[in-house]
């Protein structure tokens, strides 16, 4: 047995907890976030959770309660929430060999010490984020990315844990309780018809999970629910981007196969994902909010180069390739170091809605956007293959600012050099 | 071919909050190095003033409570949240929930956060654990 050991580091309801690190008035106050573009509820507090409101809820509908219970209401600030998610990962990088950025606020470490240095180190990296950002963060050590996940779910649950959960401290008969007591539906990915037909075999917890027999469950399942099982036996085998996918998100990640060592090589990649991910996001019909957008070197020399990773939110949805490839751009080519040898790029969206027809909007939105631009990549690579049209990375206009939404937009304090945090001398 | 060394690393929190100046070149002294020769670009703000770019945070000052310690209103103040505040230093402290420009004064009995101006009262408390430290101020930007 390996004493490779993964450990999953969470922040605590990152998008509310981003929104008190200047404003601390809001420490043990109900917060939510909202969307920019339709006001719903897409992050909470622990005393929002509480309250019982729910992600996705329109703010509107939140009114008397937000009333009774002072609830405070921000727009989603990704420039905010973006630089706050450098710092983790940076300082994340810090403590390990080898770091694994899985979202905005979500990474995997490698660990290879004994479970009370594992521990020890978690702790430490706990209180140097706390320090450093003033984010509460949680980690969960185990044997694989799922374990460390379930962990987290632990340290998050049981404050007598202070942040951090390493299943190495708990005894088989313990852990057997745990994922007795936790539905399958716990686990990422485990919902709808899935959660029912694994009802209906009697599987109802994730210790049921973990002693089904994995080849029954790839026969009747799938290849990825099989690796679940293994996965809760200890064993590692469940790659980053397969996890992601496994949550339902919109991205386009990929490792290359020759490392990328140029910014201009970079802007090519960022365009080739841009149009591909875009490309997913059209065929659900859908348009996105927001993206982050990472890359990633496989050795880390040099901490502050190991996995630039950036956060983008756009004045409007947009499924536009170009709007998309330009964010990319814009926002992670400064953070890219030429001569690094970057061996993966990935693209995730955020905020996805239905796209909706906006005539009225039009004569406000760049020519690119009328999808058509869109449409007809799509109708070309789908004739032609992926790789028979691209976009030109060339003659890019920086997207038309217009804004919206703003009275409930916190400063963007750590990006914006007219909206710095105010600090009173009084 | 240069070596790069990450001053951040040799420096520690104390020498940078006392405002000691370390030279990365170090004093000149018989033949300079050839280091010294090779063009690595022009003097990096980032790289002076930012010990640790995760903990470091610029913030815009509102108020002349800090006058007496050359920092005036609209001034904007370096913080890094990492540097154990100490006696002596300008801290940003979260008074009613506000972040508030202090000096801290760490006494045998209590703890004080003054202005420095004789018009504003200072906040004393019996200990540092009552107070919520945000950061320590390292530098002020003040426009001349
Ligand atoms: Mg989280």
């Amino acid at each position: 047995m390996s004493d490779q050991r993964t450990a999953l580091l969470d922040v605590n309801n990152f998008f509310a907890s981003c929104e008190r690190v200047f404003d601390p008035k809001l420490e043990g106050r109900p917060v939510v976030v909202l969307s920019n573009n339709d006001g719903c509820v897409v992050a909470r507090s622990a005393e929002a959770k509480a309250l019982g409101v729910t992600m996705g809820a329109p703010w509107f509908s939140l009114a008397p309660m937000a009333e009774k219970f002072g609830i405070v209401a921000r727009s989603s600030n990704y420039e905010l929430y973006g630089d706050l998610s450098s710092r983790v990962m940076e300082i994340a990088g810090r403590f390990t060999s080898h770091l694994e950025v899985y979202s905005i606020d979500e990474a995997f470490l490698h660990l290879s010490g004994t479970p009370a240095q594992n521990s020890a180190l978690a702790a430490e990296l706990r209180a140097t984020i706390r320090r450093h950002t003033g984010l509460p963060v949680c980690v969960g050590i185990a044997q694989s990315k799922t374990l460390a996940k379930l962990a987290n779910h632990g340290a998050k649950k049981s404050p007598y844990m202070n942040g951090v959960c390493n299943l190495d401290d708990f005894t088989p008969e313990r852990v057997n309780a745990v994922m007795e007591s936790m539905p399958v539906t716990e686990l990422w990915g485990v919902a709808g018809r899935t959660r029912k037909r694994l009802t209906n075999l009697g599987v109802l917890t994730i210790r049921d999970l973990r002693d089904s027999d994995p080849e029954f469950i790839r026969k009747r399942f799938s290849v990825v629910l099989q690796r679940t099982v293994h996965e809760l036996r200890g064993i590692d085998c469940i790659s980053i981007d397969s996890m992601r996918e496994i949550k339902g998100q919109i991205i386009y990640s990929r490792s290359f196969s020759t490392p990328v060592t140029t910014r201009a090589e970079m802007e090519q990649v960022l365009a080739v994902y841009a149009a591909r991910v875009s490309k997913r996001l059209r065929k659900q019909g859908y348009v996105a909010g927001a993206l982050t957008c990472y890359a990633a070197t496989s050795r880390f020399a040099n901490a502050e180069n190991h996995a630039p990773f950036v956060a983008v939110r756009f004045d409007d949805s947009t499924d536009d390739p170009i709007q998309i490839a330009a964010a990319c751009s814009q926002a992670l080519l400064g953070r890219v170091v030429d001569g690094n040898k970057y061996v993966r790029a990935g693209i995730m969206l955020h905020e996805i809605s239905r796209a909706k027809p906006s005539e009225f909007l039009e004569i406000f939105t760049p020519v690119s956007e009328l999808r058509q631009v869109g449409r007809a990549l799509d109708t070309v690579t789908d004739r032609f293959g992926a790789s028979s049209i691209g976009l030109g990375v060339a003659g890019l206009k920086s997207a038309r600012r217009w804004e919206m939404k703003r009275e409930l937009l916190s400063p963007r304090a750590t990006t914006h050099w007219d909206e710095l945090a105010t600090v009173f001398a009084r | 071919m240069a070596v790069v060394v990450d001053i951040a690393k040799v420096l520690s929190p104390f020498d940078d909050a006392a405002g000691i100046l370390v030279s990365p070149v170090g004093v000149a002294a018989g033949f300079p190095s050839p280091a010294q020769d090779y063009f690595d670009g022009r003097i990096d703000l980032n790289a002076h003033l930012i010990r640790d770019i995760t903990s470091t945070f610029i913030v815009r000052v509102a108020g002349d409570s800090m006058r007496d310690a050359g920092i005036s209103d609209g001034d904007e103040v370096i913080v890094d949240r990492s540097i154990e505040p100490r006696d002596g230093v300008v801290v940003v402290a979260v008074v009613d929930g506000e972040l508030t420009l202090k000096r801290l004064s760490v006494l045998r009995d209590r703890v004080v956060l003054r202005a420095e101006n004789p018009r504003y009262p200072d906040i004393v408390v019996a200990s540092l654990s009552e107070l919520t430290i945000w950061g320590v101020v390292t530098r002020c930007l003040h426009r001349v």
